[in-house]
């Protein structure tokens, strides 16, 4: 009858069980509820919490983007549209630049692969709206006048091209060759 | 063919093949910079390294240096082999200034995949980066130079490939430039392919920068359209907008190349005027009711004047399906035409030419690259299918003898003999030259009694100038030597008999040496199908307007008033008719003047086209997106509106052939005639030439096929002499009408990118004429032409010939004040107005 | 006659009585259970419709029956339409047998406080609750979709199962008693609620009636994590809300059921009778949502496992024992 014996003590260690789990939720009805209550209270984010999406500008005040598609490229659910061009300077950048917010995820991707530190996502959150389409974020309603998280970073001082800083004037660049010597 | 081992894999390759090719076959893509297949190896940029572990060569070394031999076991992955490309990759990229953003190349980058692929992931050298100035490099290149990584691809293209030198090499060592002495648009009408070829950054597409990124755009096989070699491409579109064309290959036809029209003529596309609405009179309508109402009106004057008052013209660039529809249409409603070439003169011409061409004589132009004698008479191949002038200097490269005989000054970039001789010369050129290649009995001889009786035939006065007459003489003897001879020929300028001449030489040449080509030029991307679709019945229409036969005319992608050299007289014939119906994709004049329009769509639209170049190879092109305004257009610049619409803006444009379709369904009230498959089935029937088209298979009309017939339509000797052309009247010029590169072909003169590089108009007179009517080049002249004057700017050159006055259809150009047929000017209608600028 | 209009009268008035009482309390138990199951994790649960958010049951009508009415393409659509109103009606029906108070004696006329004594009352409610299972079977078959169609599989199969265990459990009830009649059944218990003798009955009707309502730790014919919504998936509005409606009132049903066979009813010291049948029922619904709070939701095979090889070998072995005891005592 070895058994019978084990499957009585297994139903008395399961009871057991049951009783616990039963007292334990019960004592959670009389312990104080731990929810935030929204509206009437706003928990301070982190400030690299993800939510509404920004373009930033580098520290000479400048447009950061330069509308290389990579983050409408990453963008799993290709919320991002742009169209580059040339500035009359020779800058590159958005002519237009648009993001859809009903169709964003807030998964940070664009952020992670924008080389010029242009778009960043912010702890804003509460884009809510009635229409859908006010959900639709031109470039006027994303360029902000600052630099967001990383506040010195300037692309153009990096990148070795005309347009921004002539040759040899960027960092870490020696003098454009000269082509009519051979001396060193 | 040796056998080797690539990563435990085995294959058998020809003699001479590189192990990079080889590998290539297995599917294992060797890292490479330097090495093209169509320029060959160099071993300037190192990636190519691999280790060859058994066999005649041991260790490390390039694929692309080292030809495949039997027991070599090669290894793309071994560690030795990764950790060198490894170290390449990263001294390659010591100097880069990493702006990948902004730059063009991103996303089809061979160096960003080759740096990921060689795992170079961090930059570990702290030190200066060598920086260059950069070039302004004409309206087609972009020079970034800091980009650039030393392998050559480019120079090699440009210099050793295509013949132009005013672009190459300078410096020494890691000072390595690659430009030009001085800035300035690149001469070269193949730059665009540096584009193409550049491995990097460096030389990116003018025209198309900023516009997008690779993987945005919607991309596809299409063809070029700009001239009837039917080069073929991969387009690439964005936001309905054409963005950019490059080079597809295609073993064949143009190789890895294409020429700089081809290029940057889709912009046509594009146009800001283009005409995407239908029009009924001067309002717009919906396409619908605008084909109801064009129906109706024709079925009124069928009705009033009987079928033969509607009369049809289309054009030599639209779809084999258009051409095959209009054709249908007319049969089925008893129309008059279709016509299909813009002077009945010149269709006689191209149908003479398709008439000759078999599978025996016509060459493509990669056979073209074999041969080692090679006559172009009659063609300037750079300004009229410049892809020619490729091929033909690659046959130079391989030894080949070529001889020009034209009266232009031809320029190629290659080594050639210009025999500048009046078009009505060209025939007896050719000629003189079979004469000279063999003599009269070794004629006799050797030659079947056809083409011994042909040869008898041949007339042999001699050249008015002895100095040229002697140089033929040696050509033929030069010929007598060769074994793969070819003839090209075009069909532009040429007398009527010259293409069959042309023909007949190449027949002679092939009873004589077992082997000779026909390598025609046609006008038109479709042309060939075209004189299929024709047949053998001479429709002119202008004639039958003139006569008030004709009371309405359906003109299917044509522009009769740009393209007739007698507009005055089209005028008149118009003004006879009570209807004029126009489709097209073009704002041209004739569209704009239509009571009725119908707008159709561009090769890169909507669905499926077929074009059959001049050497009668069915290509098609695949549509890239499903038209509509481009949404720059729309939004002007800014972001496109914020609206939503269930049909894309300005997308009513629909193919020229289904229009007709529908067109012939409202007119005779049945359900719509063939379409598509049931088409080929009807061309099939109609003409021998298309016999074929019913039983190809997707994948082969994919790939494109050859509708040559095995035997020419007509396979006889033509008739010698004929009736003699024409004699000069004495003292007279004869004013040639000819093609240029760029701004004389119809699509690609819609195009901005071209319109920017084209040459000015002008009149180009033998220097000793011009001196001799005291005129200098780059004076203004007014040419009293029959329809009127014109003002053109004066250009001389040295090596044309001598009785002839040569303009170009420009755009911006009157020319068609000319008349029809050959135009004889006296010396005096050619009137200085200013001093040179 | 005017006897039987006022006997029609006094069923009618009780019938509305009845009826409303018993969909406000579904209505309240909807949030009540919110609330309980909040509390129960820590939460709040609804607080935002009205003070405490006792407005939410209205807020939650409005909402179900502005909803747009949906029907899938492909579904067998009368059926479609008809399943929720099966489920829902089934369950308000089985409340008609019973006795929820003492009888009233108003103007010397007696008045049940039941809406029907049946003298086959329990019969009656295991029949409707059976009819009960076509809801949920052809609600899930109807629908043309795979979730649905699982779970109304699940869902007639389980509701089947337990039926016989349901039923089973009530024959040593229905032996002490010597009755069908519901009445008879809170007669019967005058001495000693029914719980006392037959403790092992009372078990297995509990568990067997929680799986009836498809209530956790038995919703597998819903189990939103494996098959969205169940056999409800593709409703919508008012239609979801039957079903949703059927569920609480079966809860409630359940709850007066247990408290009828094995409670002793109405009947309990002090308090008037109908106080402490509100009181039971309330006490076994509480219990049902404790669980919920509690439970995990069982694996199909362990659900047929204690349906078929234990509740029923126990039922059949509780009604030879009781029939033993009983005949020995009769002896
Ligand atoms: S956060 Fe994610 S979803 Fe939103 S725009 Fe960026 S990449 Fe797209
Ligand atoms: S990734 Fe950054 S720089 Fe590039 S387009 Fe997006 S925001 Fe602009
Ligand atoms: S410019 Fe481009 S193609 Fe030319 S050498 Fe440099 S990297 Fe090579
Ligand atoms: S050669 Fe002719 S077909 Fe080829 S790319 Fe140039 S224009 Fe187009
Ligand atoms: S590809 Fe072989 S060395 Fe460049």
């Amino acid at each position: 009858m070895e058994p019978r014996r084990n499957f009585l003590a297994a139903a008395w260690e399961g009871l057991g069980e049951l009783v616990r789990g039963f007292a334990t939720t019960f004592i959670h009805l009389f312990r104080r509820p731990i929810t935030e209550a929204y509206p009437e209270y706003h928990r301070p984010l982190p400030e690299r919490s993800r939510a509404r999406i920004i373009l930033t500008r580098d520290p000479d005040g400048d447009e950061r983007c330069v509308a290389c598609y990579l983050c409408s490229g990453v963008c799993p659910v290709s919320c991002i549209s742009m169209q580059s061009s040339q500035r009359e300077d020779g800058r590159r950048f958005a002519s237009w630049f648009r993001i859809n917010f009903a169709r964003c995820i807030y998964c940070g991707l664009c952020e992670e692969a924008c080389p010029t530190l242009a778009i960043q996502l912010t702890p804003h959150f509460e884009t809510c709206q009635y229409d859908i389409l006010t959900l639709v974020a031109e470039k006027e309603d994303l360029l902000v006048d600052h630099g967001g998280k990383n506040r010195d970073y300037n692309f153009y001082r990096h990148a070795g091209v005309t347009a921004v800083g002539g040759k040899g004037e960027h960092l870490q660049e020696a003098k454009p060759v000269n082509r009519r010597s051979n001396l060193p | 063919m040796p056998t080797l081992r690539i990563d435990q894999r085995e294959i058998s390759v020809p003699q001479g093949t590189k192990v990079i090719e080889a590998a290539e076959k297995l599917g294992i893509m060797i890292p490479r910079f330097c090495y093209h297949p169509a320029l060959g190896s160099l071993g300037a940029c190192r990636m190519c390294a691999v280790k060859f572990m058994e066999g005649p060569v041991k260790g490390v070394e390039m694929s692309c240096m080292v030809e495949a031999a039997d027991g070599m076991v090669v290894s793309t992955t071994d560690p030795e082999a990764m950790e060198f490309r490894r170290y390449v990759i990263e001294w390659l990229m010591l100097n880069h200034p990493h702006d990948c953003p902004i730059c063009d190349a991103g996303g089809q980058c061979l160096l960003q995949d080759e740096t990921v692929s060689g795992g170079h992931g961090l930059r570990r050298y702290q030190g200066l980066k060598r920086t260059f100035e950069d070039q302004y490099l004409g309206e087609f290149v972009q020079h970034e130079m800091n980009r650039c990584i030393h392998c050559w691809r480019c120079r090699r293209f440009y210099q050793e490939f295509a013949g132009y030198f005013d672009y190459g090499a300078m410096q020494i060592g890691n000072r390595m430039y690659f430009g030009r002495f001085a800035p300035g648009p690149l001469e070269s009408p193949f730059a665009g392919n540096i584009i193409d070829l550049c491995p990097t950054g460096v030389l990116t597409d003018k025209p198309s920068r900023y516009k997008g990124r690779r993987w945005d755009l919607q991309r596809g096989p299409s063809l070029c359209l700009h001239c009837s070699l039917g080069c073929n491409l991969v387009g690439s579109a964005r936001y309905r907008e054409m963005i950019r064309v490059e080079a597809r290959f295609h073993g064949a036809v143009n190789g890895y190349f294409i020429c700089d029209r081809g290029r940057y003529g889709f912009a046509y596309a594009n146009h800001p005027d283009r005409p995407r609405q239908a029009r009924v009179g001067e309002e717009a309508a919906p396409l619908d009711q605008a084909l109801k109402t064009a129906a109706q009106r024709l079925g009124q004057i069928r009705e009033r004047y009987g079928p033969g008052a509607v009369a049809a013209w289309g054009s030599t660039r639209s779809s084999l399906e258009t051409l095959g529809m209009l054709q249908w249409l007319c049969q089925d409603q008893g129309w008059r035409g279709p016509q299909f070439f813009p002077q009945a003169s010149l269709a006689r011409r191209v149908k003479a030419a398709v008439a000759r061409l078999d599978t025996g004589m016509a060459v493509s132009l990669r056979d073209l690259e074999n041969a080692d004698f090679i006559v172009v008479a009659g063609a300037d191949p750079v300004q009229e299918a410049p892809m020619l002038a490729l091929a033909l200097r690659q046959a130079a490269r391989r030894g080949a003898t070529v001889a020009v005989i034209d009266p232009r000054p031809v320029f190629l970039p290659l080594e050639y003999e210009h025999l500048p001789v009046s078009p009505g010369d060209i025939d007896l050129c050719l000629n003189l030259l079979s004469q000279a290649a063999r003599s009269e009995e070794a004629a006799t001889g050797k030659l079947e009694p056809d083409a011994a009786r042909f040869y008898g035939l041949l007339t042999s006065t001699n050249l008015e100038d002895p100095l040229l007459q002697e140089r033929l003489l040696a050509l033929g003897r030069k010929l007598q030597d060769c074994l793969r001879p070819v003839i090209v020929c075009n069909t532009d300028m040429v007398r009527e008999t010259t293409p069959a001449r042309a023909a007949d030489q190449a027949r002679l040449l092939q009873a004589d040496k077992g082997q000779a080509g026909l390598f025609y030029l046609l006008p038109g991307p479709n042309a060939y199908g075209a004189a299929l679709l024709a047949g053998r019945e001479e429709v002119d229409l202008l004639a039958a307007m003139e006569q008030g036969g004709v009371k309405a005319l359906v003109v299917v992608e044509n522009d009769p008033l740009g393209s007739c050299p007698d507009q005055e007289r089209l005028l008149r014939a118009l003004d006879n008719l009570e209807l004029l119906v126009g489709l097209d994709y073009l704002p041209s004049a004739t569209a704009a003047r239509s009571q009725i329009f119908l707008p159709t769509t561009t090769v890169f639209e909507k669905e499926f086209s077929h074009f059959i170049n001049q050497e009668g190879r069915l290509q098609q092109a695949v549509p890239l997106h499903q038209g509509g305004t481009p949404i720059i257009q729309v939004g002007q610049g800014s972001h496109p509106p914020r609206t939503f619409l269930d049909a894309i803006p300005g997308g009513e444009p629909r193919p020229g052939a289904g229009i007709l379709a529908d067109l012939a369904a409202a007119l005779s009230g049945e359900p719509a005639p063939p379409t598509a498959g049931d088409l080929w089935d009807y061309l099939s029937g109609e003409h021998e030439g298309f016999s074929q088209l019913a039983s190809l298979t997707a994948s082969a009309l994919g790939e494109g096929v050859h509708l040559l017939p095995a035997e020419a339509q007509e396979p006889a000797w033509s008739p010698e002499p004929g009736e003699k052309p024409p004699e000069p009247p004495a003292g007279q010029l004869e004013l040639l009408l000819v093609d240029q590169t760029f701004g004389t072909e119809e699509l690609g003169s819609y195009a901005a990118p071209l319109q920017k590089v084209e040459e000015e108009p002008h009149l180009l007179l033998h220097t000793d004429l011009a001196a001799d009517l005291g005129l200098a080049p780059g004076e203004q002249v007014a040419l009293l032409l029959p329809g009127g004057e014109v003002t053109v700017r004066l250009q001389t050159a040295q090596n044309m010939a001598p009785g002839v006055a040569i303009m170009p259809r420009h755009r911006r150009l009157h020319w068609q004040k000319t008349g029809d047929g050959p135009v004889w000017l006296p010396p005096e209608n050619i009137k200085k107005l200013s001093e040179p600028l | 006659m005017t006897a039987w209009i006022t006997g029609c009268l006094i069923l009618l008035l009780k019938l509305g009585i009845v009826l409303v009482g018993l969909l406000l309390l579904a209505a309240y138990l909807v949030l009540a259970e919110r609330k309980l199951l909040a509390r129960l994790q820590i939460r709040l649960g609804p607080n935002r419709a009205g003070p405490l958010g006792l407005m939410q049951p209205l807020a939650d009508a409005v909402k179900l029956l502005t909803k747009e009415d949906l029907a899938p393409a492909k579904a067998d659509r009368l059926i479609f339409l008809l399943a929720p109103a099966v489920v829902a009606a089934t369950a308000l029906l089985i409340f008609a047998v019973v006795p929820f108070g003492q009888d009233w004696v108003i103007g010397g006329r007696r008045i049940p406080l039941v809406v029907a004594d049946l003298n086959v009352g329990l019969l009656y409610a295991l029949a409707l609750s059976s009819i009960g299972v076509y809801g949920v079977a052809l609600g899930g078959w109807s629908s043309n979709s795979k979730y649905a169609l699982l779970g109304g599989i699940r869902g007639a199969a389980q509701m089947i199962s337990y039926e016989l265990s349901l039923g089973l459990a009530l024959v040593p009830v229905v032996m002490l008693a010597g009755s069908f009649s519901l009445v008879e059944i809170v007669a019967a218990q005058s001495r000693y609620p029914f719980l006392l003798v037959q403790p092992l009955s009372f078990l297995i009707f509990f568990v067997s009636a929680v799986a009836e309502t498809k209530r956790i730790p038995f919703d597998l014919p819903e189990a939103e994590n494996e098959l969205v919504a169940g056999y409800h998936t593709e409703y919508s509005g008012m239609r979801f809300g039957l079903f949703f409606l059927g569920e609480y009132v079966t809860m409630v049903v359940m709850g007066s059921l247990v408290a009828v066979f094995f409670l002793g009813g109405w009947r309990g010291p002090w308090l008037p009778p109908l106080v402490w049948f509100f009181l039971k029922v309330l006490g076994v619904v509480f219990f049902m949502i404790w669980m919920r709070g509690t439970l995990p939701r069982l694996r199909y095979d362990q659900l047929m496992h204690l349906g078929w090889k234990l509740l029923v070998p126990l039922a059949l072995l509780n009604i030879v024992v009781t029939g033993a005891v009983l005949l020995l005592l009769r002896a």
